[in-house]
Protein backbone atom coordinates (compact mmCIF):
# COMPACT_ATOMS: atom_id res chain seq x y z
CA UNK A 1 0.00 0.00 0.00
CA UNK A 2 2.72 2.10 0.78
CA UNK A 3 4.71 1.46 -2.61
CA UNK A 4 1.26 2.04 -4.42
CA UNK A 5 1.11 5.83 -2.38
CA UNK A 6 3.93 6.49 -4.01
CA UNK A 7 3.44 5.65 -7.07
CA UNK A 8 -0.20 7.85 -7.09
CA UNK A 9 1.96 10.71 -5.50
CA UNK A 10 4.18 10.36 -8.37
CA UNK A 11 1.10 10.00 -10.50
CA UNK A 12 -0.50 13.34 -9.04
CA UNK A 13 2.41 15.41 -10.24
CA UNK A 14 2.43 13.97 -13.87
CA UNK A 15 -1.88 14.36 -14.08
CA UNK A 16 -1.92 18.14 -12.59
CA UNK A 17 1.17 18.61 -15.74
CA UNK A 18 -0.70 16.76 -18.32
CA UNK A 19 -4.09 18.49 -16.98
CA UNK A 20 -2.52 22.39 -17.25
CA UNK A 21 -0.32 21.94 -20.18
CA UNK A 22 -2.24 19.62 -22.38
CA UNK A 23 -6.00 19.22 -21.48
CA UNK A 24 -6.66 22.66 -20.02
CA UNK A 25 -5.82 23.88 -23.98
CA UNK A 26 -8.37 21.33 -25.27
CA UNK A 27 -11.57 23.93 -24.94
CA UNK A 28 -14.93 23.10 -26.23
CA UNK A 29 -17.82 25.88 -25.32
CA UNK A 30 -14.98 27.79 -22.77
CA UNK A 31 -14.69 24.06 -20.75
CA UNK A 32 -12.23 21.71 -20.93
CA UNK A 33 -12.35 17.98 -19.24
CA UNK A 34 -10.38 17.60 -16.15
CA UNK A 35 -7.93 14.42 -15.86
CA UNK A 36 -7.46 15.37 -11.78
CA UNK A 37 -10.80 14.88 -11.03
CA UNK A 38 -10.64 11.50 -12.52
CA UNK A 39 -7.25 10.43 -11.00
CA UNK A 40 -8.42 12.41 -7.15
CA UNK A 41 -11.85 10.46 -8.00
CA UNK A 42 -10.13 7.17 -8.68
CA UNK A 43 -7.90 7.61 -5.40
CA UNK A 44 -11.12 8.04 -3.33
CA UNK A 45 -12.89 5.40 -4.14
CA UNK A 46 -10.07 2.87 -4.09
CA UNK A 47 -8.31 3.84 -1.16
CA UNK A 48 -10.27 5.97 0.80
CA UNK A 49 -12.24 9.49 1.66
CA UNK A 50 -9.34 10.37 3.88
CA UNK A 51 -6.57 9.89 1.22
CA UNK A 52 -8.59 11.34 -1.87
CA UNK A 53 -9.77 14.14 0.06
CA UNK A 54 -5.44 14.43 1.58
CA UNK A 55 -4.42 13.74 -2.57
CA UNK A 56 -7.50 16.74 -3.52
CA UNK A 57 -5.72 18.85 -1.51
CA UNK A 58 -2.15 18.34 -2.79
CA UNK A 59 -3.40 18.53 -6.70
CA UNK A 60 -5.08 21.77 -5.21
CA UNK A 61 -1.98 23.15 -4.54
CA UNK A 62 0.03 22.26 -7.46
CA UNK A 63 -2.76 23.14 -9.81
CA UNK A 64 -2.78 26.13 -7.63
CA UNK A 65 0.58 27.44 -8.14
CA UNK A 66 0.66 26.43 -11.60
CA UNK A 67 -3.00 28.18 -12.50
CA UNK A 68 -1.87 31.25 -10.02
CA UNK A 69 -5.00 30.60 -7.83
CA UNK A 70 -3.65 28.47 -4.86
CA UNK A 71 -6.14 29.05 -1.66
CA UNK A 72 -9.28 28.42 -4.79
CA UNK A 73 -8.08 25.46 -6.56
CA UNK A 74 -6.95 23.75 -2.99
CA UNK A 75 -10.99 24.24 -1.98
CA UNK A 76 -12.22 22.67 -4.78
CA UNK A 77 -9.88 19.96 -5.27
CA UNK A 78 -10.34 18.94 -1.54
CA UNK A 79 -13.79 19.41 -1.84
CA UNK A 80 -13.74 17.14 -4.67
CA UNK A 81 -11.77 14.09 -2.77
CA UNK A 82 -14.38 14.53 -0.15
CA UNK A 83 -17.02 14.11 -2.04
CA UNK A 84 -15.25 11.38 -4.23
CA UNK A 85 -14.93 9.53 -0.78
CA UNK A 86 -18.56 8.57 -0.59
CA UNK A 87 -18.10 6.18 -3.11
CA UNK A 88 -15.25 4.54 -1.53
CA UNK A 89 -15.51 0.86 -2.30
CA UNK A 90 -14.04 -1.11 0.70
CA UNK A 91 -10.50 -3.57 0.24
CA UNK A 92 -13.54 -6.47 1.50
CA UNK A 93 -16.03 -5.49 -1.10
CA UNK A 94 -17.66 -8.07 -3.35
CA UNK A 95 -18.54 -5.58 -5.71
CA UNK A 96 -18.23 -6.50 -9.35
CA UNK A 97 -15.82 -4.75 -12.20
CA UNK A 98 -19.12 -2.69 -13.35
CA UNK A 99 -20.13 -1.77 -10.23
CA UNK A 100 -16.91 -0.37 -9.54
CA UNK A 101 -16.65 1.34 -12.64
CA UNK A 102 -20.54 2.60 -12.20
CA UNK A 103 -19.02 4.02 -8.67
CA UNK A 104 -15.99 5.79 -10.46
CA UNK A 105 -18.22 7.31 -13.08
CA UNK A 106 -20.48 8.76 -9.60
CA UNK A 107 -17.66 9.70 -8.24
CA UNK A 108 -16.16 11.72 -10.97
CA UNK A 109 -19.57 13.00 -11.98
CA UNK A 110 -20.56 14.17 -8.41
CA UNK A 111 -17.42 15.22 -7.44
CA UNK A 112 -16.78 17.31 -10.41
CA UNK A 113 -19.70 19.52 -10.82
CA UNK A 114 -18.99 20.60 -6.98
CA UNK A 115 -15.28 21.47 -7.60
CA UNK A 116 -16.38 22.78 -10.80
CA UNK A 117 -19.15 24.96 -8.93
CA UNK A 118 -16.69 26.25 -6.61
CA UNK A 119 -14.33 27.26 -9.44
CA UNK A 120 -16.77 28.76 -11.35
CA UNK A 121 -18.16 30.57 -8.05
CA UNK A 122 -14.58 31.75 -7.22
CA UNK A 123 -13.24 32.74 -10.45
CA UNK A 124 -14.60 34.87 -13.65
CA UNK A 125 -12.37 35.49 -16.17
CA UNK A 126 -14.73 35.55 -18.06
CA UNK A 127 -17.22 37.40 -16.79
CA UNK A 128 -20.34 35.47 -17.13
CA UNK A 129 -23.36 35.30 -15.31
CA UNK A 130 -23.01 33.03 -11.93
CA UNK A 131 -25.98 30.70 -12.93
CA UNK A 132 -24.57 30.40 -16.39
CA UNK A 133 -21.16 29.77 -15.00
CA UNK A 134 -22.53 27.05 -12.46
CA UNK A 135 -25.73 25.50 -14.65
CA UNK A 136 -24.12 25.53 -17.74
CA UNK A 137 -20.34 25.04 -17.71
CA UNK A 138 -20.13 23.48 -14.38
CA UNK A 139 -22.84 20.75 -16.43
CA UNK A 140 -20.65 20.70 -19.69
CA UNK A 141 -17.47 20.99 -17.78
CA UNK A 142 -18.59 17.64 -15.92
CA UNK A 143 -19.99 16.07 -18.89
CA UNK A 144 -16.53 16.35 -20.65
CA UNK A 145 -14.55 14.88 -17.55
CA UNK A 146 -17.25 12.14 -17.66
CA UNK A 147 -16.47 11.37 -21.12
CA UNK A 148 -12.87 11.60 -20.35
CA UNK A 149 -13.39 9.29 -17.68
CA UNK A 150 -14.91 6.42 -19.68
CA UNK A 151 -12.11 6.62 -22.22
CA UNK A 152 -9.37 6.80 -19.66
CA UNK A 153 -11.49 3.64 -17.62
CA UNK A 154 -11.57 1.24 -21.06
CA UNK A 155 -7.96 2.06 -21.86
CA UNK A 156 -6.05 1.98 -18.48
CA UNK A 157 -8.38 1.36 -15.33
CA UNK A 158 -9.90 -1.62 -16.42
CA UNK A 159 -7.30 -4.00 -14.81
CA UNK A 160 -7.39 -1.86 -12.20
CA UNK A 161 -10.93 -2.27 -11.15
CA UNK A 162 -11.54 -5.94 -11.81
CA UNK A 163 -13.73 -7.84 -9.87
CA UNK B 1 -12.14 12.69 27.34
CA UNK B 2 -12.34 9.07 25.50
CA UNK B 3 -15.88 9.77 24.09
CA UNK B 4 -13.35 13.27 22.55
CA UNK B 5 -11.12 11.12 21.07
CA UNK B 6 -13.71 8.11 19.73
CA UNK B 7 -15.89 11.12 18.35
CA UNK B 8 -12.42 12.65 17.09
CA UNK B 9 -11.32 9.31 15.49
CA UNK B 10 -15.17 8.95 14.34
CA UNK B 11 -15.63 11.71 12.34
CA UNK B 12 -11.89 12.19 11.54
CA UNK B 13 -12.64 12.66 8.03
CA UNK B 14 -14.78 15.54 8.55
CA UNK B 15 -11.98 16.81 10.65
CA UNK B 16 -9.10 16.98 7.81
CA UNK B 17 -11.49 18.25 5.55
CA UNK B 18 -12.64 21.05 7.54
CA UNK B 19 -9.08 21.36 8.59
CA UNK B 20 -7.77 21.54 4.18
CA UNK B 21 -10.54 23.93 4.02
CA UNK B 22 -9.29 26.42 6.24
CA UNK B 23 -6.23 26.53 5.41
CA UNK B 24 -7.56 26.73 1.59
CA UNK B 25 -9.55 29.72 2.48
CA UNK B 26 -6.63 31.17 4.93
CA UNK B 27 -4.64 31.12 1.49
CA UNK B 28 -7.42 32.79 -0.59
CA UNK B 29 -7.54 35.25 2.09
CA UNK B 30 -3.67 36.27 2.55
CA UNK B 31 -3.69 35.85 -1.41
CA UNK B 32 -1.71 39.40 -1.44
CA UNK B 33 0.77 37.85 1.19
CA UNK B 34 4.59 38.09 -0.25
CA UNK B 35 5.04 34.55 0.08
CA UNK B 36 2.19 33.65 -1.66
CA UNK B 37 2.74 35.85 -4.32
CA UNK B 38 6.35 34.94 -4.64
CA UNK B 39 4.96 30.73 -5.03
CA UNK B 40 2.50 32.03 -7.44
CA UNK B 41 4.93 34.16 -9.93
CA UNK B 42 7.15 30.92 -9.69
CA UNK B 43 4.00 28.72 -10.69
CA UNK B 44 3.66 30.96 -13.45
CA UNK B 45 7.26 31.15 -14.33
CA UNK B 46 7.91 27.75 -14.70
CA UNK B 47 4.25 27.18 -16.45
CA UNK B 48 5.54 29.28 -19.26
CA UNK B 49 8.60 27.52 -19.33
CA UNK B 50 7.03 24.94 -20.00
CA UNK B 51 4.55 25.95 -22.43
CA UNK B 52 7.84 27.63 -24.39
CA UNK B 53 9.50 24.16 -24.75
CA UNK B 54 6.37 22.77 -25.97
CA UNK B 55 6.08 25.58 -28.40
CA UNK B 56 9.22 24.81 -29.71
CA UNK B 57 8.53 21.24 -29.81
CA UNK B 58 5.48 22.11 -31.96
CA UNK B 59 7.24 24.11 -33.71
CA UNK B 60 10.16 21.55 -34.75
CA UNK B 61 7.23 19.45 -35.44
CA UNK B 62 5.15 21.86 -37.79
CA UNK B 63 8.55 23.10 -39.12
CA UNK B 64 7.40 22.32 -42.77
CA UNK B 65 3.97 24.13 -42.38
CA UNK B 66 6.25 27.40 -41.16
CA UNK B 67 8.48 26.85 -43.50
CA UNK B 68 5.70 27.19 -46.70
CA UNK B 69 3.40 29.54 -44.69
CA UNK B 70 6.77 31.59 -44.16
CA UNK B 71 7.44 31.20 -48.07
CA UNK B 72 3.54 32.47 -48.79
CA UNK B 73 4.36 35.79 -46.53
CA UNK B 74 7.79 36.67 -47.70
CA UNK B 75 6.68 36.25 -51.45
CA UNK B 76 3.45 38.55 -50.28
CA UNK B 77 6.27 41.00 -48.71
CA UNK B 78 8.64 41.05 -51.22
CA UNK B 79 6.19 41.81 -53.82
CA UNK B 80 4.98 44.60 -51.53
CA UNK B 81 8.36 45.74 -50.97
CA UNK B 82 8.52 45.82 -54.99
CA UNK B 83 5.45 48.00 -55.16
CA UNK B 84 6.69 50.75 -52.88
CA UNK B 85 10.13 50.78 -53.82
CA UNK B 86 8.47 51.22 -57.11
CA UNK B 87 6.24 53.73 -56.58
CA UNK B 88 9.01 55.19 -54.39
CA UNK B 89 11.15 55.41 -57.54
CA UNK B 90 8.56 56.77 -59.87
CA UNK B 91 7.79 59.65 -57.33
CA UNK B 92 11.82 60.52 -56.93
CA UNK B 93 11.77 61.08 -60.74
CA UNK B 94 8.62 63.06 -60.79
CA UNK B 95 9.95 65.13 -57.73
CA UNK B 96 13.43 65.10 -60.25
CA UNK B 97 11.85 66.30 -63.07
CA UNK B 98 9.37 69.00 -61.13
CA UNK B 99 12.94 70.28 -59.75
CA UNK B 100 14.54 70.81 -62.31
CA UNK B 101 14.84 74.91 -63.56
CA UNK B 102 16.26 74.23 -66.70
CA UNK B 103 13.18 73.59 -67.75
CA UNK B 104 9.36 74.71 -67.12
CA UNK B 105 7.54 71.86 -66.06
CA UNK B 106 4.59 73.24 -65.56
CA UNK B 107 3.48 73.48 -69.80
CA UNK B 108 5.09 69.51 -69.78
CA UNK B 109 3.09 66.46 -68.77
CA UNK B 110 4.31 63.83 -66.88
CA UNK B 111 3.65 60.43 -67.99
CA UNK B 112 5.38 56.93 -66.76
CA UNK B 113 7.27 54.73 -69.10
CA UNK B 114 4.86 51.28 -68.87
CA UNK B 115 6.40 49.14 -71.76
CA UNK B 116 9.47 49.14 -73.45
CA UNK B 117 9.87 47.23 -76.58
CA UNK B 118 13.50 47.09 -78.14
CA UNK B 119 13.51 44.08 -80.59
CA UNK B 120 13.64 43.50 -84.59
CA UNK B 121 10.05 43.84 -84.64
CA UNK B 122 9.30 46.91 -82.08
CA UNK B 123 11.63 49.40 -81.22
CA UNK B 124 9.05 51.54 -79.05
CA UNK B 125 8.31 53.07 -75.51
CA UNK B 126 4.80 53.06 -73.85
CA UNK B 127 3.90 55.64 -72.10
CA UNK B 128 0.31 56.22 -69.53
CA UNK B 129 -0.85 59.32 -70.88
CA UNK B 130 -2.95 59.34 -74.04
CA UNK B 131 -5.37 62.12 -75.88
CA UNK B 132 -7.34 62.38 -72.64
CA UNK B 133 -4.46 63.61 -70.78
CA UNK B 134 -3.95 66.17 -73.95
CA UNK B 135 -0.96 64.06 -75.54
CA UNK B 136 -0.80 64.74 -79.38
CA UNK B 137 0.88 62.94 -82.31
CA UNK B 138 4.25 64.87 -82.75
CA UNK B 139 4.94 65.64 -79.02
CA UNK B 140 7.91 65.88 -78.05
CA UNK B 141 9.53 63.53 -75.24
CA UNK B 142 12.46 64.05 -73.04
CA UNK B 143 13.61 63.71 -69.67
CA UNK B 144 15.71 66.46 -67.61
CA UNK B 145 18.74 64.62 -68.87
CA UNK B 146 17.78 65.15 -72.81
CA UNK B 147 15.56 64.20 -75.46
CA UNK B 148 13.90 60.54 -75.55
CA UNK B 149 11.66 60.82 -78.56
CA UNK B 150 8.33 61.60 -80.33
CA UNK B 151 5.01 60.70 -79.52
CA UNK B 152 3.49 58.66 -82.83
CA UNK B 153 0.62 57.04 -82.33
CA UNK B 154 -1.98 58.23 -79.08
CA UNK B 155 -4.77 56.22 -77.90
CA UNK B 156 -7.29 56.98 -75.22
CA UNK B 157 -4.92 56.42 -71.97
CA UNK B 158 -1.84 55.59 -73.63
CA UNK B 159 0.99 57.22 -75.91
CA UNK B 160 3.77 55.29 -77.86
CA UNK B 161 6.93 57.08 -78.66
CA UNK B 162 9.67 56.27 -81.23
CA UNK B 163 13.04 56.61 -79.49
CA UNK B 164 15.95 58.52 -80.62
CA UNK B 165 17.10 54.76 -80.92
CA UNK B 166 14.86 53.93 -83.24
CA UNK B 167 16.39 53.71 -87.51
CA UNK B 168 12.93 56.15 -88.15
CA UNK B 169 13.74 58.83 -85.85
CA UNK B 170 15.23 61.89 -87.16
CA UNK B 171 15.79 65.21 -85.16
CA UNK B 172 18.06 68.44 -86.73
CA UNK B 173 20.65 69.64 -84.26
CA UNK B 174 23.03 71.68 -83.23
CA UNK B 175 26.41 71.65 -81.23
CA UNK B 176 26.36 74.17 -78.26
CA UNK B 177 29.57 76.01 -78.76
CA UNK B 178 30.31 75.90 -82.79
CA UNK B 179 26.56 75.94 -83.99
CA UNK B 180 27.38 73.47 -86.23
CA UNK B 181 23.94 71.88 -87.58
CA UNK B 182 23.36 68.55 -88.47
CA UNK B 183 20.77 65.90 -88.54
CA UNK B 184 21.45 63.11 -86.14
CA UNK B 185 19.97 59.53 -86.82
CA UNK B 186 20.71 56.16 -84.66
CA UNK B 187 21.71 53.01 -87.57
CA UNK B 188 21.34 50.46 -85.04
CA UNK B 189 24.64 49.70 -83.96
CA UNK B 190 25.65 50.56 -79.86
CA UNK B 191 22.26 51.49 -77.81
CA UNK B 192 23.58 54.89 -76.43
CA UNK B 193 25.65 55.77 -79.68
CA UNK B 194 24.00 57.86 -82.50
CA UNK B 195 25.20 59.79 -85.46
CA UNK B 196 25.02 63.11 -86.56
CA UNK B 197 24.77 63.79 -90.81
CA UNK B 198 25.48 66.63 -92.71
CA UNK B 199 28.07 68.27 -90.65
CA UNK B 200 30.36 70.36 -93.65
CA UNK B 201 34.13 69.69 -92.87
CA UNK B 202 34.48 73.07 -93.10
CA UNK B 203 32.38 72.88 -89.20
CA UNK B 204 34.74 73.94 -86.24
CA UNK B 205 32.90 70.82 -84.27
CA UNK B 206 35.29 69.88 -81.10
CA UNK B 207 34.85 66.42 -79.34
CA UNK B 208 32.79 66.78 -76.05
CA UNK B 209 30.73 69.49 -77.46
CA UNK B 210 27.06 69.26 -76.27
CA UNK B 211 24.35 68.43 -78.79
CA UNK B 212 21.03 70.29 -78.45
CA UNK B 213 17.76 70.24 -80.03
CA UNK B 214 17.57 72.69 -83.04
CA UNK B 215 14.78 75.17 -83.60
CA UNK B 216 14.95 74.18 -87.22
CA UNK B 217 13.37 70.70 -86.29
CA UNK B 218 9.62 70.39 -86.91
CA UNK B 219 8.68 69.17 -84.04
CA UNK B 220 11.08 69.53 -81.28
CA UNK B 221 11.67 72.75 -79.37
CA UNK B 222 15.34 74.04 -79.53
CA UNK B 223 17.66 73.76 -76.76
CA UNK B 224 17.10 70.28 -75.92
CA UNK B 225 20.23 67.98 -74.72
CA UNK B 226 20.83 64.84 -77.12
CA UNK B 227 24.27 64.29 -76.07
CA UNK B 228 27.82 64.65 -76.20
CA UNK B 229 30.14 64.65 -79.07
CA UNK B 230 32.67 61.70 -78.63
CA UNK B 231 34.08 61.11 -82.28
CA UNK B 232 34.41 62.99 -85.63
CA UNK B 233 35.92 61.61 -88.34
CA UNK B 234 36.35 63.51 -91.76
CA UNK B 235 34.75 62.14 -95.04
CA UNK B 236 34.58 63.67 -98.11
CA UNK B 237 32.91 66.46 -98.04
CA UNK B 238 31.38 65.74 -94.36
CA UNK B 239 31.96 64.91 -90.90
CA UNK B 240 30.77 61.30 -89.64
CA UNK B 241 30.13 62.24 -85.89
CA UNK B 242 29.28 59.60 -82.79
CA UNK B 243 27.35 61.28 -80.54
CA UNK B 244 26.61 59.88 -76.95
CA UNK B 245 23.35 59.73 -75.86
CA UNK B 246 22.50 61.92 -73.16
CA UNK B 247 19.40 59.54 -71.93
CA UNK B 248 20.10 55.94 -70.25
CA UNK B 249 17.03 54.45 -72.07
CA UNK B 250 17.65 50.96 -70.19
CA UNK B 251 16.48 52.90 -67.11
CA UNK B 252 13.74 55.45 -67.82
CA UNK B 253 10.90 55.43 -65.87
CA UNK B 254 9.38 58.63 -66.07
CA UNK B 255 9.17 61.05 -68.81
CA UNK B 256 8.18 64.58 -69.72
CA UNK B 257 5.64 65.35 -72.87
CA UNK B 258 6.92 69.01 -74.40
CA UNK B 259 3.71 71.28 -76.04
CA UNK B 260 3.34 70.40 -79.73
CA UNK B 261 5.35 72.82 -81.81
CA UNK B 262 2.64 73.80 -84.35
CA UNK B 263 4.35 75.06 -87.11
CA UNK B 264 2.27 72.92 -90.09
CA UNK B 265 3.08 75.08 -92.94
CA UNK B 266 6.56 74.24 -91.91
CA UNK B 267 6.32 71.14 -92.46
CA UNK B 268 4.49 71.59 -95.81
CA UNK B 269 7.20 73.56 -97.36
CA UNK B 270 9.54 70.74 -96.77
CA UNK B 271 7.32 68.70 -97.75
CA UNK B 272 8.68 65.38 -95.84
CA UNK B 273 6.22 62.96 -94.40
CA UNK B 274 8.54 62.51 -91.29
CA UNK B 275 9.25 65.27 -89.39
CA UNK B 276 12.60 65.65 -87.86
Amino acid sequence: MTKNIFYFIGGLFIVVLVQEFGLSHLTLFKVSPDIVTIFIAFISISIGQKTGTSFGFAAGILSGILSGNIGLNMLARTLEGFIAGYFNIPEDSHATAKQKIKRLYGAVATSGFCANAVLETGYNPLGLPLTYRIVALGLLGTLFTLLLAVIITRLFLRQSLAD
Amino acid sequence: MQKFFSLFIKYNSYLLFIVYCSIAVLFMKFKDDEVLAKLRTGGIEFNAFISDKMMSYSYVVNLKKENDLLIRINADLLAKVLNFENATLDERNRQKILADTTLNASKFKIARVVSRKFSDRDNILLINAGWKNGIKKDMTVLTPEGLVGRVSVVSEHFAKVIPVINTDFKVVVVSDKSKSMGVLSWNGSKEFIAHIEHIPISSSLKLNEQILTSDFSTFSMRGIPVGKVISIKPDNLFYTVEVKLAVDFSSLTQVLIAPLKIEPEKVEMIGNDTPN
